[in-house]
């Protein structure tokens, strides 16, 4: 991005040409990728233009000013379609930006469309889109993960340069490793949550999507930040792209929890992984085999607390000052009856058991308990960081799946087992690609720091991507 | 196979959630959150005696708003995207006194 | 009554006066035109994020401090979750598990008995949207229509123990608590304007029995009358189903103002499940001790310190005790004007007779003003009757009461030089009564006195002339 920006600024290149390149990539590609639920060309453009105009006057808002973007279709953009890629939102324009849009739009970058997803980020491969699957640009009979699936498959195929994506259990983290691009899930409060529409508001944070190390950092240092408009936000502080060198490698301490490496694990995913801690090794960083045993509890907690915070973020939608409504003849058979309507089946299914668990019969059983549970899985983690530096682990068992292989709704929740435990416990996890399979599926490797630790995180991941490029 | 989750549950848990199910969905359902139960159930045995829920992962200063009066949206947005309105309200049909 | 035992615990809303909303920066005013007071946070439109009024949480603590009730340095707010048009996110945000003040209680006179009724809990939470309704009642309404100004209007809930024992100590705690909240300044207290509103929970059981009654909940009592009848109501209607041998069904009511009575509300046995967790989207709150501190220090004098010390200190009656405090802007005035060195009962009655009934239709006067007024009449420059005529002048004019009696030529003329040629003429004017007089028909005297005020136009001070009157037919 550096290079791109270096052409923006000497006037090589202007950004309608950067913005017309990737459009046109988006023309060609789209009708068979999917990766966007909305492109908005005409907008783009006219930032293009307005973005040129600037430099034109030697004012450029950033060193980024005329490089486009992605944003995932959960992030609210004033007057552009944001439909969480559920029916229900079908025609919803938001009135307002999502903070971390006003981010992008105060450092100059157009925004080229929105990105599909799984309905309001429920899911692990956008199979569950009210729009349709986002295929893997490595293999369009494959799933591109999620939910960002749609910002993960738009930058590996070249439609965007960067995007946006949230995570609230590992939807920016697998859909990168299965799309071969960079992820990271920044630490909770770090980055606004403002418009950004809710699934678990305990858990989301957006983060940026990007094809290196150094271009997710550069994103990140736009979206990192205090947000008065976010009470979660208030002790953020700013961001600054790291130097970069390999040498500080030497004196690290890396955890390699043995859960993470066990049953399930694809041995081509694990093969990859440990030849990146290998290399690690070899530039003289100390792997330290660590237990997080919590880590068999995740999955479980994650869904019992995703799904009773999504019962309830999500009861908003009952068609009366927005969204599609089924009339009725009275309120409560209009609320039913659009809710049922505009949500598709695996919303209901997460709806459905987030009602039970906090029920009043059922909230000490199961959600009182998995937040206990959530506080010992925290404990476990930050426990480990006052032995090691970062933890390294595979970001998914298994390479990108085929599209319509996963039926079981609980086989689909397996794909956030090695990535829940960062949103449990608020923590910065990065995913970099290390490798890819015998089918040439990317592999993606997952490293994680104590809250606040990004930095490290991109130093690490800028030393892994390059022994993965040799 | 655990017992299935009784079906008048899944009945009043829709009826909570406002979700009006097919027949099908409420057996579909019934399956579902009985396979979560199932699974969710190791999470039970945990000990966790010893320490509080965590409703945030980070601790944060609450931050408060000064009371000072900003801007609304102009009306005409505010109903922009209301299904039905009329004479600067939102309208809604006949409301059935009943919570559950 | 005589069989039963009424036990009686009241939900009281109150509305704060914060300049803006408890979550978001809209205008929180009343009366604006429909939906103009909105923004994407009170509109619960996708991803918006609530953030806390400081204010509100400031008055929410002053409320606690003057209740007499533990301020909680942690708190938490919570999501209470149920579907209602009125409700934008379809939760409220609430405080549940950790409200911000606990243990207090309101202290009230009923009958010249001081009681003290416990207050369980306060906490914070926000108002829902108005609703209009097209018919004559909610259930008959095909359609209703939907007005969020109101939305997210910061609220404090008080929850009192259940020891109100008759339906008057109920509306006498009412009042008191209305007195106390806008004495400390958080809230207009508006019945009528739904900024004050109480539910009350009612249950009897037999006579010195421990175990309590099942309780009903009354909802809808928009006036402390309203609250009274209800409860009224209720005590009759509960011990006739307990005398006829049933049981008293635990169930919501609302009290019909117009029928006088209370009606069921709800069909459907099902209690409702709201769901409640930690809102995810705020922190817990932690007050600083200080800013506690200095909450606790900008509290005023409160009812009944202020009752206690007029009748302590300034020996009025708790009769007149009783108006100043009700009426805190002649209160506030009685203090002004008593502390001044004027007399206490003198200014008491001055303020609750023809003033009272002047500053209702016109505003105060200012406490000068009226030290003025009383200045006059202590040097005898008017007299009482004159006095009257001043005091109107002082409403319409801004003159002072001195200025006024010039202009108006008003002064009393107490000097007997001046007076008595005026006492000559009338004595002469009048041998005839003159003569009766003499004879002993004493009554003439005030004939004699009203006609040299006649002939003075009133001016004449009324002293003067009868020890004239006295020395001239005397002798």
């Amino acid at each position: 991005m550096r290079n791109l920006a270096h052409l923006l600024e000497t006037r090589q290149v202007s950004s309608r040409e950067i913005v017309e390149h990737y459009l046109g990539e988006i023309k060609q590609q789209e009708p068979d990728l999917n990766a966007f639920i909305t492109v908005d060309d005409v907008g783009a453009l006219a930032q293009a233009d307005a973005a040129d105009m600037r430099r034109s006057q030697g004012n450029p808002l950033s060193p980024w000013d005329g490089i486009p973007i992605a944003v995932k279709d959960n992030i609210s953009t004033k007057g552009l379609k944001t439909t969480c890629a559920s029916r229900f939102l079908s025609n919803y324009k938001p009135l307002f930006d999502a903070s971390v849009v006003r981010s992008l739009r105060d450092a100059g970058m157009p925004i080229l469309g929105k990105t599909n997803l799984d309905e309001f980020a429920m899911g692990s491969s956008t199979e569950y889109s009210a729009y349709g699957v986002a295929r893997n640009p490595h293999d369009r009979t494959r799933v591109s993960g999620g939910s960002s699936g749609g910002s993960a498959a738009a930058v590996a195929a070249g439609e965007a340069p960067w995007s946006l994506g949230t995570d609230t259990g590992g939807s920016i983290r697998q859909p990168a490793s299965f799309c071969g691009v960079v992820g990271l899930k920044p630490t909770y409060g770090w980055v606004s949550r403002y418009g950004v529409v809710a699934l678990a508001p305990s858990l989301d944070q957006v983060g940026p999507m990007a094809r290196t190390v150094e271009d997710a950092a550069i994103l990140f240092s736009l979206l990192a930040g205090p947000d008065p408009k976010d009470a979660t936000s208030a002790d953020a502080r700013n961001f600054e792209v790291p130097f970069w060198d390999d040498q500080f490698v030497k004196d690290l301490k890396i955890g390699v929890p043995e859960e993470f490496f066990g049953e399930g694990l694809h041995p081509d995913v694990e093969k990859a992984v440990r030849r990146s801690l290998r290399t690690l090794e070899g530039q003289g960083a100390t792997l330290v085999p660590i237990s997080l045993a919590t880590n068999d509890y995740a999955i479980d907690t994650y869904l019992t607390l995703v799904t009773a915070e999504a019962s309830s973020s999500l009861a908003r939608y009952d068609g009366v000052r927005y969204g599609e409504r089924v009339h009725a003849a009275d309120s409560n058979t209009m609320f039913s009856k659009s809710r049922a309507a505009g949500f598709g089946p695996e919303v209901k299914r997460r709806i459905m058991l987030g009602t039970y668990v906090l029920s009043a019969s059922h909230y000490e059983a199961y959600y009182e308990q998995a937040q206990r549970v959530r506080t010992l899985i925290k404990l476990d983690v930050l426990d480990a960081f006052k032995q090691v530096d970062v933890i390294i682990t595979p970001t998914t068992p298994t390479t990108a799946f085929t599209i319509g292989a996963k039926r079981n709704p609980l086989e689909m929740y397996l794909s956030d087992l090695f990535t829940a435990m960062a949103n449990l416990s608020g923590i910065p996890a990065l995913s970099v690609p290390c490798g890819t399979d015998p089918k040439g599926l990317p592999i993606g490797l997952q490293i994680m720091g104590s809250h606040f630790r990004e930095e490290l995180l991109f130093k690490v991941g800028y030393v892994v991507e390059r022994s993965a490029a040799r | 196979m655990l017992r299935l989750i009784d079906r008048q549950e899944v009945i009043r848990m829709a009826r909570l959630a406002r979700l009006e199910l097919s027949e099908a969905e409420v057996e579909q359902y019934q399956a579902d959150l009985t396979n979560f139960l199932t699974s969710g159930k190791k999470l039970q045995k945990v000990d966790v005696s010893a320490v509080e829920g965590t409703s945030h992962a980070v601790s944060i200063t609450h931050e408060l708003r000064k009371d000072e009066v900003g801007s609304s949206l102009p009306r005409e947005e505010v109903l922009s995207a209301g299904p039905e309105t009329v004479d600067g309200f939102f309208k809604v049909p006949r409301i059935v006194e009943e919570q559950e | 009554m005589t069989r039963y035992d009424t036990v009686i615990g009241l939900e009281i809303h109150v509305a704060l006066l914060t300049q803006s909303k408890f979550l978001c920066s809209c205008r929180a005013s009343f009366g604006a035109p429909p939906n103009s007071q909105c923004c994407p946070v009170c509109l619960g439109l996708p991803g918006t994020l609530p953030l806390i009024n400081e204010k509100a949480v400031e008055y929410a603590t002053k409320a606690g401090l003057a209740l007499k009730c533990n301020i909680n340095h942690y708190s938490r707010f919570d999501r209470k979750n149920y579907f209602y048009p009125d409700l934008p996110k379809a939760f409220q945000i609430t405080q549940d598990a950790f409200p911000l003040c606990n243990d207090g209680y309101l202290e009230y006179y009923v009958d010249d008995q001081l009681v003290r009724t416990a207050i369980t809990r306060i906490h914070l939470e926000e108002e829902a949207g108005k609703l209009i309704h097209s018919g004559e009642s909610i259930v008959a309404s095909e359609y209703s229509l939907v007005d969020y100004n109101r939305a997210g209007i910061p609220l404090i809930e008080i929850v009192t123990a259940p020891d109100i024992h008759q339906p008057k100590q109920a509306r006498l705690f009412l009042e008191q608590l209305r007195l106390l909240m806008s004495y400390i300044g958080v809230s207009d207290t508006k019945m009528e304007e739904g900024s004050l509103r109480c539910d009350a929970n009612i249950s009897l059981k037999p006579s010195g029995s421990p175990v309590l009654g099942t309780k009903v909940e009354i909802k809808n009592l928009n006036s402390f009358r309203a609250l009274e009848k209800a409860l009224e109501y209720e005590e009759i209607r509960q011990s006739q189903v307990l005398d006829s041998g049933a049981k008293v069904r635990q169930e919501s009511r609302t009290w019909d103002d117009r029928a006088g009575k209370t009606v069921s509300m709800r069909s459907k046995g099902d209690a409702p499940d709201y769901r409640i967790f930690p809102e995810p989207d705020l922190p817990p709150l932690n007050l600083d001790p200080v800013w506690v501190e200095l909450i606790a220090a900008s509290i005023p004098e409160l009812p009944l310190e202020r009752l206690n010390r007029l009748e302590g200190e300034y020996g009025l009656s708790r009769y007149e005790a009783t108006f100043l405090v009700n009426y805190p802007d002649f209160g506030e005035l009685f203090l002004e004007l008593a502390d001044s060195g004027l007399d206490c009962k003198t200014v008491v009655n001055f303020l609750m007779g023809d003033y009272a009934r002047l500053a209702r239709e016109k505003g105060h006067l200012d406490s000068e003003r009226i030290a003025g007024l009383f200045q006059i009449l202590d040097e005898r420059l008017i007299s009482q009757t004159q006095a009257k005529e001043v005091l109107d002048a002082l409403f319409s004019s801004p003159q002072t009461a001195r200025e006024i009696v010039k202009d108006k030529g008003m002064e009393v003329v107490g000097d007997p030089e001046r007076l008595r040629p005026i006492v000559h003429q009338v004595l002469e004017a009048n041998p005839q009564l003159v003569e009766r007089f003499k004879l002993g028909e004493t009554k003439l005297h005030g004939f004699f006195v009203g006609q040299v005020m006649r002939a003075t136009q009133g001016k004449a001070d009324p002293e003067a002339v009868n020890a004239l009157l006295q020395e001239e037919l005397v002798n």
